[in-house]
């Protein structure tokens, strides 16, 4: 991009325009740098389109409840698999189908589970980096999950949890992280698509310019899948003034769900 | 007198009348303050969740046959960073459960105390040669 | 004229004071500290470095309000360091050998068995099952003999200050809630799964003490194990909380430094939350909560934390408690899923539905 600005100027201007600290290390190609010269993912990112409600290709639909008209119908999406479609072994595809069928009583996201990963990351909802010199923070707003991506000597999982047990390092300007030890109880959308407990994922985050990242992850289960699979789309910085990460508590929002059933009747409940 | 070393070691200096984090919710409201009992059976799997670890345990009967008990347990995020991890409790593994039963009489009960057959208890200390080494130090300043 | 002068000096005196981590007025013990070579470490954009794993285990026993035989003392003597002391070594051997060999539930069904009633156990947290519900030494303890006579330093007796009768009002009912148990609104936010608010999750409990710090330019971000619970603190002299219309259970917070200490200032709660052991104990706070931070590393291993809690719909007067929160080589955070795994909750609901099906059907029979 043809800028006369002085580049000093142009930091100036952006911390003035959206709030934001700038590092003072020299940007190149737009990117913004730390002072060890790697790519400074710290902000607060999200991403677009509907892929939480399938990563498959999918048409608009009517939702689960029709008095919410089209506040509550599913909206169109495109795939973000690569190849287009999830190469599903055999059983694993009929299991998915099954979850499908049940899918508004057993998605986890609908308890306010935590998403797992990728899941996490295209989340109708935001998310904030915070990258120091050693790890790397990650907090999401849905459910206040949250993880740190280990960026010394990589850890085995001591055991199975819903966000893994995340060792990350760089490839160049790319932040590869190496994500094992789920638990196998997260979905990878609304669409019933389940994961198992030799789930392993490898993401890779790269910077195109100072507000977008390209965001991949490669998906492994040989218990599930014909072969490792990829996604792929970006994430967008959230540049409002004074963007922040807020907090959707939402466990408040599922209790009656869960726990509904064993709630003391009054002569006034159902 | 046995109580009272129990308290007096785990409520180490605590002169606070607060609630602590253990009773968080009276364990009288899940579990039956007039059925304690002593369970003897295998490992079939233990969850290693929070709040409360659950371990799952086939209890043989007196007719020969078997009973899935779950057991409750503290939290194992403690454990974890003494060195214990999934693997530290195989499935196989014989123990017996001191407790007392869930108020629905159904196969639960707490885990008041938990030991090998020959009385040593589950998770002293930290582990020994096997576990993996805890997280490096990173403090270097 | 005068009388203003000396006010404004004594006061300032004060700020000096207290902004200074002046090793009179640091609750690190002396232990935790590092030579007096030691400089405070920046980060490499040059903040001051507080990152790392840090725990207030080491604080756990000391009561948060303080006994009054302390008086307006601070720290303890000597002699009441070396009691602490030995009850800190029956604690590591607590977690070495597991306390009594046997549960009291032995006891009690050898007397039932011998057709004999036994007393139930007694413990301080209750009888029966409450007296030893799960293996003790799985949880975690004091590595040291705190200094401190207790959590709350200000006011100088060591006391909260009186609550109003607003605030007197809500404690009881949710007093009364707690004994209700009709839904899953009458157990605590921490039993829930939901939060333990930005209090509960530093005070001290016996285990889940953890919380993580994470650095950038322009951020502070603090993670608590205790329930996943997570805070991004931007940096700035000049930055504005969101407004007022948007709450939350951890609150907005904003951070600056002086000098070597983060400031932290948080407002936009919800309220609800207590300002004590596990978010819970104590009257709930209000939506005019205000919250001040103040973070100082005093050592390689410890950092000097301060609340003061400013909420006059809840108590009569500002206040504050204060303890080091320090770095044990080894200790890290694991994953604390906790709305994931709450079997308690359907277990405890199903319990108190069943009870009263019992007692509804021994009354209709009478």
């Amino acid at each position: 991009m043809r800028n006369s600005l002085n580049p000093i100027i142009l930091a100036a201007a952006c911390i003035a325009a959206f709030g934001m600290a700038v590092p003072a290390a020299a940007q190149s190609g737009g990117i913004p740098r730390t002072a060890a010269g790697k790519p400074n993912l710290t902000g607060l990112w999200q991403a677009f389109g509907t892929a939480d409600w399938d990563i498959e290709d999918h048409s608009a639909e009517a939702g689960p409840f029709y008095q919410l008209g089209a506040v509550g119908a599913i909206p169109p999406g495109q795939s973000i698999v690569e190849g287009g479609d999830i190469p599903y072994l055999p059983a694993a595809l009929e299991q998915k189908k099954k979850d499908y069928a049940n899918r508004w009583k057993d998605d986890p996201e609908v308890k306010c589970y935590m998403p797992g990963v990728p899941r996490a990351t295209y989340q109708p909802f935001p998310f904030q980096i915070i990258q120091s010199q050693k790890d790397i923070l990650f907090a999401y707003e849905f459910a206040t999950t949250n993880r740190l991506i280990n960026m010394g000597k990589p850890e085995e999982a001591a055991v199975d949890t819903w966000m893994g047990t995340s060792n990350g390092h760089w490839d160049g300007d790319t932040l590869v992280v190496d994500v094992i030890g789920f638990n196998g109880k997260p979905w990878l959308d609304r669409a019933g698509d389940y994961t198992s407990d030799s789930l392993h994922v490898v993401e890779r985050y790269t910077m195109l310019d100072a507000n977008t990242i390209n965001y991949e992850a490669t998906i492994e289960d040989s218990t599930m899948y014909s072969r490792p699979w990829k996604i792929s789309l970006p994430l967008y910085r959230r540049r409002e003034k004074n963007a922040r990460l807020l907090e959707f508590k939402c466990v408040e929002f599922s209790e009656q769900l869960l726990y509904g059933d064993l709630v003391k009747k009054t002569p006034d409940s159902k | 007198m046995r109580t009272k070393l129990w308290i007096a070691a785990a409520g180490v200096g605590l002169l606070l009348s607060a609630a602590p984090a253990w009773a968080h919710h009276a364990f009288a409201a899940e579990f039956d303050v007039n059925r304690p009992l002593v369970l003897k059976g295998t490992v079939t799997k233990m969850d290693w969740i929070n709040p409360h670890a659950w371990i799952h345990l086939a209890v043989k009967n007196a007719d020969g046959t078997t009973t899935e008990w779950m057991i409750e347990a503290g939290a194992p995020n403690g454990l974890l960073r003494r060195g214990f991890n999934k693997h530290s409790l195989p499935p196989g593994t014989e123990i017996v459960v001191e407790g007392w039963q869930a108020k629905d009489q159904s196969n639960r009960a707490n885990g008041s105390n938990i030991t090998y057959p020959d009385g040593r208890k589950l998770f002293i200390g930290s582990p020994g040669t096997g576990a993996p080494e805890p997280k490096d130090e990173k403090q270097d300043k | 004229m005068r009388k203003q002068i000396f006010l404004l000096s004594s006061a300032l005196a004060l700020l000096a004071l207290a902004s200074v981590p002046a090793a009179a007025q640091s609750t690190s013990s002396e232990e935790g500290k590092t030579d007096k070579n030691w400089s405070a470490p920046e980060t490499p954009w040059g903040d001051p470095d507080l990152q790392g794993t840090w725990t207030s285990d080491d604080t756990w026993g000391v009561p948060f309000e303080r006994p009054k035989q302390y008086g307006t003392r601070r720290f303890l003597t000597e002699d009441e360091i070396q009691q602490r002391e030995k009850r800190v070594e029956q604690s590591q051997e607590f977690i070495d050998k597991g306390g009594p060999a046997h549960s009291p539930a032995v006891a009690e069904l050898e007397a039932k068995e011998k057709g004999e009633t036994p007393p139930p156990a007694q413990g301080r947290y209750g009888r029966g099952v409450d007296a030893a519900p799960v293996p003790g030494h799985w949880g975690e303890f004091a590595r040291r003999a705190s200094p401190l006579t207790s959590q709350v330093m200000d006011p100088e007796d060591g006391h909260i200050p009186p609550i109003t009768p607003e605030a007197a009002k809500l404690l009881a009912e949710k007093q009364e809630m707690r004994r209700k148990q009709d839904s899953y609104v009458d157990w605590s936010l921490y039993d829930r799964c939901i939060t333990r608010g930005i209090a509960g999750s530093i005070i001290p409990v016996i285990y889940g003490n953890g919380l993580e710090i994470v650095q950038a330019p322009g951020y502070v971000s603090i993670r608590y194990e205790m329930v996943h619970d997570v805070r991004i603190i931007p940096l700035g002299d000049k930055l504005e909380h969101a407004g007022s219309g948007y709450r939350s259970y951890m609150g907005d917070a904003i951070g600056h430094w002086e000098g070597n200490t983060l400031v932290v200032d948080t407002t936009n709660f919800l309220g609800k939350t207590a300002i004590g052991v596990n978010g819970d104990f104590g009257p709930p706070t209000s939506e005019a909560l205000h919250t001040t931070e103040r973070f100082t590393r005093t050592g390689t291993n410890t950092i000097d934390y301060k609340m003061t809690v400013d909420d006059p719909f809840t108590y009569t007067a500002p206040w504050s408690y204060e303890f080091p929160i320090t770095h044990e080589a080894g200790y890290q955070l694991f994953e604390y899923a906790c709305h994931e795994g709450n079997m308690a909750m359907r277990n405890m609901l199903s319990t108190a539905r069943m009870e009263e099906a019992k007692k509804a059907a021994a009354a209709a029979k009478q």
